[in-house]
């Protein structure tokens, strides 16, 4: 069950939690074409330490830190095929800048995960799909959004329960090679999908019982206000993407080789 | 007045040869309570989903004969027009729960019906409140228990504030103490804001207290119809599968032997207790 616990989102309120989902989303675009634009390491590093106190402020700090280390993998790999590519490249020699660039293409990596992370880690599923609402996106399609996060632990447990009782008649799933294996689940897959059918329509019911459809102009309990913490973040992402653009267009970034060099 | 009304009402799902209810003739009254019981497979859930237009509008099939519900023809009417008048609360807590939260949940046939904010928020507060479930409106509708889920269902449909609520099995996936408070929250509704209630039920034993009416159904049919102590009266009941209440059973038991008792057939232990007494101090 340890893999959908990172589905569940818990309650939490914090300066960065109560932030309006939509301008959150709009800051990690900014954080996205700017880690894009830049080839660099200095501005990539920059990047990365900026957002260090949203995790703080939010207090999400070891989940955030679980998420970086589920990324480790990936970022290794990352570092590896450049790092390889460039060795190579250059006739079989480590230079300090193919070295520079590697890490500068991994981090970029880090960054899109951190931003990603901070995004996911301090929205509520219910906040989000306020934000598709209230974008114009159609109903429908937020509803199934919500109704699809709602149903992820409930159809865990049922996974579970399934997966116990077909081992009571002695299925055992972890024997036989890897396809052998695979098909070990079809007993498990189809009470699965047969069940979840099953309770969509009596899902169905429910909505049709409860006036789904009434009418086009469906209002909400609750509404996404701008607060003045909203304006700080729309101020910070404006600050970072004018600043990025500036620096791309009229500044040549030395590396950081050339910075280190310079000083000595 | 009659709240409900049906004259030989009969439907047959698609693609089944046999109706899964025969003639109904039912007429239920405003502010009543009303019981529906009998074996399962008997047509007590197909007759729930003719009250509030599920059938035919949502399961098509064959339905004949006539049917008024608050004073609608639910045949002609879509499903949600009915929704303001009559709500459902289904057996299943976890599949008629949607939202992630439980005032979310609460509020939304009150947002598919677009009412504004304002009148939403008093609504579904007044709904959590007369459902004991306030201090729970922030929780996620998954983290709770059964019997506070079905809470919630109940909310949920209370904000619609209809005429009436039908309740399919409410408790059957809870303890006979979740049940219990359930039955009375249903209870109080009845007394105090005179909302009629059609309750499908096989608990006599914690539910024929409360009740007005009893309809038993069997294969389809209504077969006894009628004033609740009238109908536990008879020895009819109890053959058909119904599982009355302990005390009328002793009672009935006692009388057939021959023990002088007053009239009035019990329906609770405390009311049994007290016949029994008076017997004693007679004799």
């Amino acid at each position: 069950m340890s893999v959908f616990d990172g589905l569940k989102f818990r309650k939490v309120y914090s300066p960065i939690h109560n932030l309006d989902p939509r301008i959150k989303f709009v800051y990690v675009c900014a954080i996205f074409v700017v880690a894009i634009i830049f080839w660099e390491l200095l501005p990539l590093i920059i990047l990365f330490v900026i957002q260090i106190p949203f995790v703080l402020l939010a207090g999400v700090k070891r989940q955030w830190l679980r998420s970086m280390r589920g990324a480790a993998l990936l970022a290794t790999i990352i570092f590896l095929t450049n790092f390889i590519a460039t060795f190579i490249g250059a006739g079989y020699t480590v230079t300090a800048r193919n070295l520079e660039n590697a890490i500068a293409m991994t981090l970029r990596f880090i960054v899109l995960v951190e931003s990603f992370s901070i995004f996911f880690l301090t929205t509520s599923p219910d906040h989000l799909g306020l934000a598709l609402e209230q974008t114009h996106i159609p109903y429908e399609f937020c509803f199934a959004f919500t109704t699809a996060v709602r149903f992820v632990p409930v159809l865990a447990e049922e996974a579970q329960t399934i997966m116990d009782a077909q081992k009571a008649r002695g299925l055992e799933l972890e024997r036989g090679n890897f396809l052998k294996r695979i098909r070990n689940y079809i007993p498990i897959l189809i009470p699965l999908i047969v069940s979840a059918i099953r309770r969509s329509l009596e899902l169905a019911e429910a909505m049709e019982s409860r006036a789904w459809g009434a009418t086009k102009k469906r209002t909400n309990l609750y509404v996404l206000k701008m607060h003045r913490g909203d304006s700080v973040l729309v101020a910070i992402t404006i600050g970072i993407l004018a600043t990025a653009i500036y620096v791309y267009l009229f500044f040549k970034v030395p590396s950081l080789n050339e910075l280190i060099g310079s000083l000595f | 007045m009659a709240i409900i009304e049906t004259k030989n009402l009969t439907y047959t799902y698609p693609s089944v040869t046999k109706p899964s209810i025969i003639d109904v003739s039912i007429k239920i009254e405003k502010g009543e309570f009303t019981l529906i019981t009998g074996p399962s497979g008997c047509g007590k859930t197909t007759l729930c989903r003719c009250f509030n237009g599920l059938i035919p509008h949502f399961y098509q099939g064959e339905l004949k004969g006539e049917i008024v519900v608050a004073e609608i023809n639910p045949i002609e009417h879509p499903i949600y027009e009915l929704a303001t008048h009559v709500g459902l609360v289904f057996q299943n807590p976890d599949n008629q729960l949607f939202a992630l939260s439980v005032e979310k949940d609460v509020a939304f046939g009150l947002e598919n019906l677009g009412v504004p904010r304002e009148k939403m928020r008093e609504r579904v507060d007044s709904a959590l409140n007369l459902t004991g479930i306030f201090d729970l409106r922030e929780r996620a509708p998954h983290e709770l228990s059964g019997g506070q889920q079905q809470r919630v269902a109940i909310a949920s449909v209370l904000a619609m504030q209809p005429e009436l609520i039908i309740l399919d099995e409410p408790t059957s996936f809870l303890d006979p103490l979740s049940a219990k408070n359930i039955f009375e929250v249903i209870y109080e509704l009845n007394r105090k804001l005179g909302i009629t209630v059609v309750l499908v039920e096989h608990r006599l034993d914690l539910i024929a207290r409360y009740a007005d009416h009893i309809i038993i159904m069997d294969e389809g049919k209504v077969v006894l119809n009628g004033e609740t102590r009238e109908i536990l009266r008879s020895e009819e009941a109890r053959l058909i599968g119904v599982g009355v209440p302990k005390a009328t059973h002793l009672y009935q038991i006692l009388r057939k032997d021959g023990v002088k008792l007053a009239d009035t057939i019990p329906l609770t232990s405390d009311e049994m207790a007290k016949l029994l007494r008076e017997a004693l101090k007679a004799q």
